[in-house]
């Protein structure tokens, strides 16, 4: 549904976007992760036809952002992160507006934005002037507007930006829904966002993809290399030996309470450490409670992944 | 067609559901009204008869103030406030922006101009008035007026800031009513007099205001109306080879 190759785009001095190439299948709901500044909205700007690539091509539902624009933005629903409504205009008289650029049928229009009203639950607000809503409202204002015309794609530009727990929820809930009609990329740096709502998640990180994948693919991706953790009932300071004895093992860090003690066993690279551990501990005559990688969360693999290089020039 | 209508329409509601229109028009009301009674005075003082003609040309003066209120916001605005990006990621052209943005302009403009038809209706009691050389007169200020609210909405394209634009567009304007009176007073212009001559908008308003509609001033005035607008949609497009 999106394809994106090779983008560039370079502002005079700066190169917001880096080769970055992804796709987007049809009914996916796609995160778009990475810390502010990382390229988020200018691919977004370049997918929703406002900004041109300096390089490399985009196309959506198989249209060229460049070629066919018009074709583009008829396909697509867009929230961007300002969320700029016109605010003087009362919100069904904004999304009637906004149904008349769509090219929505006369007949259907008051249809139409009655029902989409009725999905992003402003049918009771739809007389106020937007100027007089809560942020969390015009979010939704926002999404409705982005949806409005049945668009195969829509576009988040951080859509709960700025917004108090229990909005957060709603819109989240609200994106949730919309994965079932339409395929959506939204952009958040707000992992845990992330990993409740989406199927896979693209990692940006100065302006180049980091990593792409599941949420929980992301994370062991890097655990392949990470810690082991192993809880192990007995006399500590004669496993911990034991287990300093094994090959690979780089460095074991030691807590106990009581006789119950967990080790996290650091690996010389890409060695996968538990059968030898768990050989050592059986020979030691030692039970094994627990073992397993130390459990990464996304936002550590965040941190990781974006995290500038050691040592490079900042 | 059907967003250059949409976006027409909402551009005009912007003027007159907010207190801007009516703030403009009855300035231009109150401002033309005292000119046109001391011009009124002032004749049946000298016992002469008023002429239409110099009502017109206060109120040209008149358009040239409302040009930068009228315009200056006209894309500033949008660029200021982010709303530029929900419309050009909407299906519509560029040109049908700027195109409905002018429009809208245009539309006050023709709602201010029949506004002053009264002063001519009252001279005419008084005085004879040329229906023909009125309504001339009155298409040369709409032409006039275009020219200036299409530098508006150009200056308004550049800009992000509204005071910007609508100090740059007064300065520009003041400049284009002024061009062969104020300029020769400070340099030599000799040479280029031809040329000040041709794009002064005095000049070319006077023209009409005789009644004459002169297809030089006629294709001159268009012309420049187009091109400024072209010029504008090239800026807002602009954003995509920048």
């Amino acid at each position: 549904m999106i394809e994106v190759s090779n983008l560039t785009k370079t502002y005079p001095g700066v190169t917001a976007v880096d080769d970055l190439s992804f796709k987007v299948g049809k009914g996916e709901i796609v995160g778009f992760l990475g810390p502010n500044g990382a390229g988020k909205s200018t691919t977004m700007r370049i997918l929703t036809c406002f900004i041109a690539p300096t390089s490399g091509s985009a196309k959506l539902a198989g249209f060229d952002v460049l070629e066919q624009s018009m074709e583009v933005r008829r396909r697509v629903g867009y929230l961007p992160e300002s969320n700029a409504l016109y605010t003087e205009m009362r919100v069904e008289e904004y999304l009637l507006f906004r149904a008349r650029l769509r090219d929505i049928a006369p007949k259907e229009r008051a249809a139409r934005v009655g029902e989409t009203l009725e999905k992003v639950r402003l049918t009771d607000r739809r007389r106020s002037i937007i100027a007089h809503l809560s942020k969390g409202l015009r979010q939704r204002v926002g999404i409705a507007d982005a949806i409005l015309h049945r668009p195969e794609i829509v576009i988040l530009d951080e859509p709960t930006i700025g917004l108090d727990p229990t909005q957060v929820r709603d819109v989240r809930e609200l994106i949730k829904g919309l994965g079932e009609a339409h395929t959506v990329l939204f952009s958040s740096h707000i992992l845990s966002e992330v990993e409740k709502i989406c199927g896979r998640v693209l990692i940006l990180s100065k302006g180049r993809l980091a990593a792409s994948g599941t949420p929980e693919e992301i994370a062991n991706k890097l655990m392949k290399t990470g810690n082991v953790r192993i809880e192990i009932r007995g006399d500590g300071r004669a496993i911990k030996a034991a287990i300093e004895k094994v090959a690979g093992v780089v460095r074991t860090l030691w807590s106990s309470k009581g006789d119950m003690n967990t080790y996290i066993v650091e690996p010389s690279n890409g060695v996968d450490l538990r059968p030898a551990l768990v050989r050592a501990c059986t020979a030691g005559g030692w039970d094994v409670y627990e073992l397993g990688y130390e459990r990464l969360s996304l936002e550590e693999a965040f941190s990781i992944l974006t995290a500038p290089e050691k040592g490079a020039a900042s | 067609m059907k967003s250059f209508l949409a976006l027409t329409r909402r551009e005009l509601g912007v003027y007159f559901v907010s207190p801007m229109a009516y703030i403009i028009l009855t300035a231009v009301l109150v401002i033309s009204g005292l000119v046109f009674v001391s011009t009124m005075r002032a004749a049946t003082a000298n016992q002469e008869p008023v002429d239409y003609r110099s009502t017109l040309q206060w109120i040209m003066m008149v358009v040239i103030l409302t040009t930068p209120l009228v315009t200056m916001r006209l894309i500033a605005e949008e660029r200021k406030q982010g709303t530029l990006e929900i419309i050009l990621t909407a299906p519509i052209s560029d040109a049908a922006f700027v195109l409905a943005k002018f429009a809208a302009a245009m539309v006050l403009l023709g709602y201010l101009l029949i506004l002053t038809v009264g002063y001519l209706v009252i001279i005419s009691r008084y005085g004879p008035v040329d229906a023909g050389a009125a309504a001339c007169g009155y298409l040369g200020l709409f032409l006039v007026g275009g020219v200036l609210y299409s530098i508006g909405l150009f200056i308004s394209s550049l800009c992000s800031s509204q005071i910007t634009a609508g100090v740059i567009t007064f300065c520009i304007s003041v400049m284009l009513i002024m061009a062969t009176y104020a300029l020769p007073q400070v340099v030599d212009t000799s040479l280029i007099r031809p040329f000040l001559a041709y794009i002064d908008l005095t000049v070319n308003f006077s023209d009409f205001l005789k009644g004459v509609v002169d297809r030089t001033r006629l294709v001159y005035l268009v012309s420049v109306i187009s091109f400024v607008l072209f010029l504008t949609t090239r800026v807002v497009d602009s954003r995509r080879w920048r």
